[in-house]
């Protein structure tokens, strides 16, 4: 009996609304997710009613039982939580869809994240994560968490300034090709981005993710009933979620500190049951909450080297689509097409396997999806296309 | 009391541009007397929001001192103002300024002296789990998780030992002796509570009397220090603000 997920389940659909700046969207959190529903089985040609499961992650505040009713569904398989570590768990939710699928515990599962600042208040992503023992010393946001990891992986891992920076303009140089993104229209240059704010020290403004309201969702269902809908699929290779040992909430006591916390063994069953190397990456979809971890997830993945060397490989030529290296955050990511917990980069990975994205990889067959770095959860999908499975 | 209306001038400090006196004391009058628009004007634009919620004036200002100004690296100028409020107490607030293309800008803002944030919501958790940690502040102690058969030294604390399962958990007393194993300087006004006290260096600091275990806490006198992973640290602790409030570990350069 096989016990892999590898090409049992695809995703079938997507769809979103727009990204609104924090605090306007004219809908509750409830309305955008049930839009950005029903555009994925729309884009998938499926009947909303026959979706028959709920998967989301990060407490998101619309419950999928009520999400269901809402959508008057004919039946509710399957429904599930991702504990823990906010955007850490977006990958983990995918997984958890097509696990679902996979063993035949439901046909047709709705992964979702919708945020509206009324709803969800400032700074959502981060309740519950900040105990007395980080507040008392003043350390009350993510950004603090993800400041002092990047600041030890500069000063002693020897991470160069330049690989963050990297990342950031890979993804305001992608926004500008995406009319939907919220960075579209505002290329950033070396100057503006080195000028601007701290935020906290080595993290500057434009080192940091946005904040948005907005609301996304993909289609999961099996491989065969993915062939037959609308959308081309974008089939699950491999899933992987959780957190190494000494890993998790520990008031900054985490091993292997300057990890993103994709531990070893993890990210060798990630490669395992998709069957590839890091070298066979066409695309990568990376979670930047802020710009140091998102360096530290690609060489948690052995996607870029280490220390001084990463300087090296993380270059704008080497990161931007269509003749990077490595290509990354393609439609601009959290940083610069706007974030909702991180769920956009799913779909983002899966247009490129589409071959739909703005900043389409040319024949695009393997896209990478990295979930919530330095977070308590980190997670992690292997998409492909056809003809990889 | 109103300062008198001829004052001594500004001590000048390094080779300050004579212009900036006049601006430096205009802003100063604007500040005290509530002009909000004109405060905004000498801001630098992209940072407005950022420099209004890092430092803290007292409510009904009278009178605004120049005090003085300061060449510093980098072509700014830092210029140290005091407020006088109503009640006479006196507030003196740091601001450097930039030269852009339309003129002087305010680019950073301070309180001086630089003194901690002080948050409400320091000392146990609901459960209690860190309870004995806080407590032993109040006993002029530094307190960390240790499990009693197998010595596991367990930090943030947790209801049972990781390592061996034993739900024997002690408090010892450690030497907070370490050395920084990460830092950060927050600028962001991420709460009202941290205004008036930012930037502020954040410490992760590793000891070795406690298996290596890391405890974080603000720097003492972190403004203008030169920060650097690997330099001696030693713990101190805040006095509780108030009866029902709780004592705050503090680290200092050693």
């Amino acid at each position: 009996m096989s016990r892999s997920l590898r090409g049992a389940a695809a995703v079938a659909g997507i769809g979103s609304t727009p990204y609104y700046k924090r605090g306007t969207s004219p809908h509750s959190a409830l309305r955008l997710i049930l839009e950005a529903i029903l555009a994925a089985c729309a884009d998938a040609g499926l009947d909303a009613h026959d979706v028959d499961g709920f998967v989301s992650y990060a407490n998101d505040l619309n419950e999928g039982l009520a999400v269901g009713a809402a959508l008057g569904v004919r039946e509710v398989r399957w429904s599930t939580m991702v504990w823990g570590g906010g955007g850490g768990g977006v990958a983990a939710a995918v997984n958890a869809a097509a696990a679902a699928v996979a063993c035949g515990q439901a046909e047709n599962v709705i992964v979702y994240r919708g945020i509206t600042e009324a709803d969800d208040g400032r700074q959502s992503y981060g309740k519950g994560h900040f105990p007395p023992l980080l507040s008392a010393h003043g350390v009350l946001t993510p950004v603090q968490v993800c400041a002092l990891r990047t600041q030890r992986m500069l000063e002693v891992d020897g991470v160069p300034w330049s690989a963050l920076e990297a990342l950031v303009q890979a993804s305001y140089y992608h926004a500008q090709r995406n009319p939907d993104a919220v960075g579209y229209g505002r290329p950033l240059d070396h100057e503006t981005y080195a000028g601007s704010r701290w935020v906290s020290e080595p993290l500057r403004l434009f080192d940091c993710s946005r904040e948005n309201d907005g609301a996304a969702a993909v289609l999961v269902t099996s491989a065969e009933r993915a062939r037959e809908l609308r959308s081309v699929p974008a089939f699950v290779l491999s899933g992987v979620q959780g957190a190494g040992p000494g890993w998790s909430e520990s008031a900054e006591n985490n091993a292997s500190y300057t990890s993103a916390g994709f531990h070893p063994a993890m990210v060798a069953r990630l490669w395992a049951e998709a069957g590839l190397k890091p070298g066979e990456v066409d695309v990568v979809q990376v979670y930047e909450n802020f710009s140091g971890p998102a360096v530290a997830s690609l060489i948690d993945l052995g996607l870029c080297p280490p220390g001084a060397e990463a300087g090296s490989f993380m270059t704008v030529p080497n990161l931007v689509a269509p003749d990077g290296a490595l290509p990354v955050n393609t439609a601009g990511g959290n940083i610069a097409e706007g974030f909702v917990h991180g769920i956009g980069l799913v779909l983002e990975a899966v247009r490129q396997i589409r071959g739909t994205s703005a900043s389409q990889v040319p024949g695009a067959d393997v896209s990478l999806l990295l979930g919530g770095p330095v977070a308590p959860l980190v997670s992690a999908t292997v998409f492909g296309s056809a003809v990889t499975v | 009391m109103p300062e008198p209306l001829t004052t001594e001038p500004p001590a000048l400090d390094g080779p300050v541009p004579a212009e900036l006196v006049a601006i430096a004391e205009r802003h100063g009058q604007v500040v005290a007397a509530g002009d909000h628009a004109a405060t905004l004007a000498d801001f630098r634009p992209d940072r407005t929001g950022q420099l209004l919620g890092s430092a803290r004036l007292p409510g009904r200002l009278v009178s605004s001192r120049l005090l003085r100004l300061r060449a510093e690296p980098d072509g700014l100028v830092a210029a140290f103002i005091r407020y006088t409020a109503a009640d006479g107490s006196q507030t003196v607030l740091r601001s450097r300024w930039i030269k852009l293309d339309q003129g002087w800008r305010v680019t950073q803002v301070r309180n001086v002296p630089d003194t901690p944030p002080v948050i409400a919501a320091a000392g146990p958790r609901d459960d209690g789990l860190d309870r004995p940690h806080w407590e032993g502040l109040r006993a002029g102690e530094v307190r960390v998780q240790r499990c009693a058969p197998c010595g596991h030294w367990i930090w943030a604390p947790q209801p049972l030992c990781p390592r061996c399962h034993s739900f024997d958990l002690t408090w010892p007393a450690v030497d907070p002796a370490g050395t920084i194993y990460s830092w950060t300087r927050t600028w962001q006004p991420f709460s009202p509570e941290l205004s008036g006290h930012l930037p502020f260096v954040v410490v992760l600091a590793e000891l070795p009397a406690a298996g290596g275990r890391r405890l974080l806490g603000v720097l003492r006198d972190g403004d203008g220090a030169d920060v650097r992973v690997g330099q001696a640290v030693r713990g101190f602790i805040d006095l509780a603000p108030s009866p029902d409030a709780w004592p705050v570990l503090r680290w200092s350069l050693s």
